[in-house]
């Protein structure tokens, strides 16, 4: 019983594995289809890297656009300037997006800023840093800076498609799945849960809650920072608007309606939320401006009454169920 | 005379500015079990607090094997063998009982390997029937034993209780104090924080009456329990 409830779950992360490597192959030199799944992909990422700080360790964080303009401003600015490759830029991204929060997160955390508090502080960080980037003329400013145009540059990370982006963010989604599962089953992932649960029971057990919490912030960060670098070079451009509230709250979103703290939770969300977006988008997008942001927020509203749990606890559920009829037969 | 595990110096605390407690002192002998005892708002919670760390002391001294440990982070304190099981238990509702077991013994992990959880689950064998449930799931009783048995799983040298019968039915809170009872026959040192006067006189060995923020009685439970000011305002008699 139990081998072949393993063997059918092997079986469904093949599947999934193959559709995902295969998707781009069918779709061909449909770049917008193309873009629309790097998008998902990307949101996947994000979200996944958001679990462990806001999921775990139950921290709003409403900063996942600081760390994604820092990623994209490193590894754009040293590819303009230097020549650097986004390769190495995008962990030196990472790296940057990581002292920031750190810089950030000490004297929160030490100071014992917590809730609504934190989730604003985060909020407004990414706002600061968008101003400062658009005053700070000689590295952001108001007009856009474009990265070196190649057709297929391994180099410089730079390609007339968007099928190795596609692959490039398709890989990040695994290393920020297999950090979310091994953080989950290690002794920081207990930690973060027990905090995020209860911080004042956590303390009086011995876990010291704010090297935790960095811990947790600092991860998260390294992985929003390595997607930023990406993204740069996917639109080939950066620009102080990378510093995007919206984007930071809309990465909350996924994580909390992907469920707190189940691994595989934001990436469900992420493809299910942002395809329903994007396919609103598409379709009334043309109708009446912003309807379509009405349709989202009430698809959002309806899993806040009928499943404040997330999505995932549901598909976990159902997936199940069905498994238990399969094995039975 | 045996050795003193803890001692609180004029110990005084409070949140922010607000002073609750003004110039506590007391201690607690190894192997002994010390009632505080004393109405709502007197300060036992944040007696406690003040011990474990969660709050920081505006005067006054802690010493713990003779150390001092004052303003020390709550995770340093509870390392060094000071376990303190909260008000109301405070589980952490989504983990299941093993889990919550597991996270009290995370503080010390080698301590897993001298089997306390085979000795926590023979003490609460309720807890060993249900340890792959989710502790939100738990009855009341269930619960406090549980908070109880996670503050056991570091084998503390000194275990602090506020309120373990908070809240809970007569004949759950009998089924505490039984294990309490099993508990220090075993030698722990506890000391236990209570509104519930009548069991924890009975079972401690010396209380303290907490009024306002001090300290105004002290001595063998036998004698307070015969001591008319606690006869006619605590007891009712």
């Amino acid at each position: 019983m139990r081998r072949t409830r393993e063997g059918l779950n092997r079986l469904l992360l093949a599947a999934l594995l193959g559709v995902a490597l295969l998707l781009p192959i069918a779709v061909r030199t449909d770049q917008y289809t193309l873009v629309l799944l790097t998008t998902i992909l990307l949101y996947g990422v994000l979200a996944t890297a958001w679990n462990v700080i806001g999921g775990l360790a139950g921290q709003l964080d409403l900063a996942a656009g600081a760390y994604l303009g820092l990623g994209a401003f490193t590894a754009g600015t040293l590819l303009i300037r230097l020549n650097v490759s986004p390769w190495l830029g995008m962990v030196l991204g990472g790296l940057v997006a990581v002292g920031f929060a750190v810089l950030i997160g000490y004297p929160l955390f030490r100071f014992g800023v917590k809730e609504v508090w934190y989730a604003l502080s985060s909020a407004a960080l990414v706002e600061v840093l968008r101003v400062t980037f658009l005053i700070w003329s000689q590295v952001g400013g108001p007009v856009e800076r474009y990265l070196p145009y190649h057709e297929w540059s391994f180099y410089h990370l730079r390609f007339a498609t968007y099928m190795p982006f596609y692959y490039i963010m398709l890989g990040l989604l695994a290393l920020a799945l297999l950090v979310n599962h091994w953080i989950r089953h290690s002794k920081l992932g207990y930690y973060l849960m027990a905090l995020g649960e209860n911080e004042e029971a956590a303390e009086v057990l011995g876990v010291n809650t704010q090297k935790c919490k960095l811990q947790a912030l600092a991860i998260y960060a390294f992985l929003v920072g390595v997607t930023g670098s990406i993204y740069a070079c996917m639109y080939g451009f950066i620009h102080p608007n990378f510093f995007s509230g919206p984007m930071s709250i809309e990465v909350a979103i996924l994580g909390i309606v992907g469920g707190m703290g189940i691994t595989y939770g934001p990436v469900m969300a992420a493809i299910l939320l942002v395809s329903v977006r994007e396919f609103l988008r598409a379709n009334l997008g043309g109708q009446l401006e912003g309807l379509y942001l009405v349709v989202y927020a009430t698809v959002l509203i309806l899993i806040a009454l009928f499943r404040p749990q997330g999505l995932g606890p549901m598909l976990r559920q159902a997936y199940d169920r069905l498994l238990s009829r399969l094995v039975k037969e | 005379m045996l050795n003193e595990l803890l001692r609180v110096e004029q110990l005084s605390s409070g949140y922010h500015r607000v002073p609750v407690l003004n110039g506590v002192s007391f201690y607690v002998r190894e192997g002994e079990m010390v009632a505080i005892i004393g109405p709502n708002g007197a300060g036992k919670t944040t007696l406690l607090k003040t011990i474990s760390g969660l709050l920081q002391p505006t005067s006054g001294q802690i010493f713990f094997h003779g150390q001092e440990i004052s303003g020390q982070p709550p995770h340093t304190i509870s390392r060094i063998g000071i376990a303190h099981v909260p008000e109301g238990g405070r589980l952490f509702p989504n983990m299941s009982v093993m889990e919550n077991l597991m996270m009290g013994a995370y503080g010390n992990r080698d301590v897993l390997k001298t089997g306390v959880l085979d000795e926590l689950f023979e003490l609460f064998p309720r807890l060993k029937e249900r340890r792959h449930q989710l502790a939100r799931t738990l009855s009341g009783g269930e619960r406090q034993m549980l908070a109880i048995a996670r503050g056991m799983a570091s084998r503390p040298r000194l275990l602090m209780l506020d309120e373990p019968s908070l809240g809970l039915a007569p004949i759950l809170v009998e089924a505490i104090y039984d294990r309490l009872r099993v508990l220090r026959e075993r030698g722990l040192t506890i000391l236990l924080v209570e509104q519930n006067i009548h069991h924890a006189l009975s079972l401690a060995d010396r209380g303290y009456v907490l009024e306002n923020g001090r300290i105004v009685l002290e001595g063998a439970c036998a004698a307070l329990s015969q001591n008319p000011h606690i006869r006619q305002h605590y007891l009712g008699l």
